[in-house]
């Protein structure tokens, strides 16, 4: 059994086609770059949709636990906890 | 049949080849910026896009049904991992020597290539990886490797800003070819690399030969290293090792795209702009037509807005097709794509409100 808490992963609609059309991806991770290492390994498409081939989070995205941005936490160090809810969110922005 | 990428996705347009009105279908790819369309009409016809989506990355989009639909390839260019650069944009989409086989030139400054038809992609490290590949630097486009011209076992690129890069080994091996290349944005003059090309041009019929709308603009700078008049429109009959202005008769040396004749390779088209706002002189937009490799010009208006227009027109914006009589086409950035008849001489408005255009390419099919 993996190490880390059970969390859910809401994906936004552009992103689900890349995750075999789910809305919610169940994953066990401890902290939110743990998440992302394992979604490179387990979701490739949807990960090269999330990060870019340095490993870094697109520049246009947004990270929220349950309510808080990662940014206001601790950035990919943000730890999780079970029952946690990652949403990955296009920013306010473009023209 | 026109691909013409747009802010917002690709639109598709078809005519029969009266050309008198076209169809349009689309956007595909909505709402996400297309930079680079191919219409590949080698064996039955496939179209790509790149779709430059700034929240999810880079997409190439292909289509096999003539543009009716397009969906995603497996893969699009992305660096290894270890390289350090990520993908901000795709460029430009050529084909290349096999059915499948496909070149693509990237922001930053890379190229890529694909041999099943856009579904991988491998770096080509040659000018990848180039001694001074970072060293170049963006210009206000980006960092963008714009032009891909295969002619043999010769290859021209085209960087901004880096300048003009040939290969004579079928793209293994790249050097900066810029004698006479002018950059007016640094205090020499005429350095090795680091220019600001726009776009580079040639025509089969004339081996050696190359057109070159380069950064202009230039010929009132007072700074370090003097005023540089008419190093914006350039021309090659080295195969890109020497170059020498054809500027002279325009009314501006700024611009972005360069067209050659399909049939007559001394008949070249440009788009002046004004330097300093890259918008049409007075706001009246003209094409510039050379029916003898740069020595004069003539002014093709007719049909067009003779004030109040000041759009600019991208550096693939404008294409030329390739029937006997054939028929020039440029898009805006305000969304009006323009046919020019009898090679220019009567210009009418085809579509007159498409989201801003990046990229018009044209193909008999």
């Amino acid at each position: 059994m993996r190490a880390g808490a059970e969390v859910t992963i809401y994906l936004p609609e552009p992103l689900r086609t890349y995750a075999g059309g789910i809305v919610e991806l169940p994953i066990r991770a401890a902290a939110i770059r743990d998440m992302l290492g394992r979604l490179e390994q387990t979701q490739p498409l949807l990960h090269r949709n999330v990060c870019d081939e340095t490993g870094a989070v697109r520049r246009h995205l947004n990270i929220f636990v349950n309510a808080d941005n990662i940014r206001d936490r601790d950035g990919l160090d943000t730890a999780l906890k079970r029952g946690d809810v990652v949403t990955i969110v296009p920013a306010v922005s473009g023209g | 049949m026109l691909t013409i990428g747009t802010k917002k996705g690709v639109f598709v347009a078809e005519a029969p080849k009266s050309r008198r009105s076209f169809a349009l279908r689309g956007p595909f790819g909505p709402g996400v910026p297309v930079y680079s369309t191919l219409i590949d009409t080698r064996g039955t016809p496939r179209l790509y896009a790149s779709s430059c989506n700034p929240f999810f990355g880079m997409k190439v989009l292909r289509s096999t049904d003539m543009g009716k639909s397009f969906k995603e390839t497996k893969a699009a260019p992305a660096f290894p991992k270890e390289d350090g650069r990520a993908l901000i944009n795709i460029w430009s989409l050529e084909p290349g020597s096999e059915p499948k086989d496909l070149w693509c030139g990237v922001e930053p400054a890379s190229l890529f290539r694909s041999l099943d038809g856009g579904d991988s992609w491998e770096m080509v490290p040659g000018i990848s990886n180039h001694e001074h590949a970072r060293k170049w630097n963006p210009g206000n486009g980006g960092l963008c490797m714009h032009t891909i011209i295969r002619d043999g076992n010769r290859m021209h690129l085209g960087i901004s800003t880096g300048g003009h890069y040939l290969s004579e080994d079928g793209g293994r091996t790249f050097r900066a070819a810029n004698t006479g290349v002018g950059a007016g944005f640094q205090p020499d003059p005429y350095p090795e690399f680091g220019q600001c090309v726009h776009k580079i041009v040639r025509h089969d019929a004339a081996p050696g030969r190359l057109y070159m709308q380069n950064h202009g603009g230039w010929a009132e700078w007072t700074g370090p290293g003097g005023p540089r008049p008419d190093i914006g429109v350039l021309r090659s009959d080295d195969h890109g090792k020497s170059w020498r202005s054809i500027a002279k008769g325009l009314p501006t040396d700024f611009g972005f795209p360069i067209v050659v004749h399909p049939h007559d390779p001394d008949t070249v088209y440009v788009l002046p702009l004004e330097p300093m706002t890259r918008t049409c002189p007075g706001g009246a937009p003209a094409v510039w037509r050379s029916e003898n490799g740069g020595d004069s010009w003539k002014r093709l208006a007719h049909g067009l807005p003779k004030k109040q227009s000041y759009f600019t027109i991208l550096r693939d914006a404008m294409t030329i097709d390739v029937l006997k009589t054939p028929a020039l086409y440029f898009g805006t950035t305000t969304g009006q794509l323009w046919i020019g008849r009898e090679g220019g001489e009567q210009f009418d408005c085809l579509f007159e409100a498409l989201p801003p255009i990046h990229n018009v390419k044209v193909a008999v099919v």
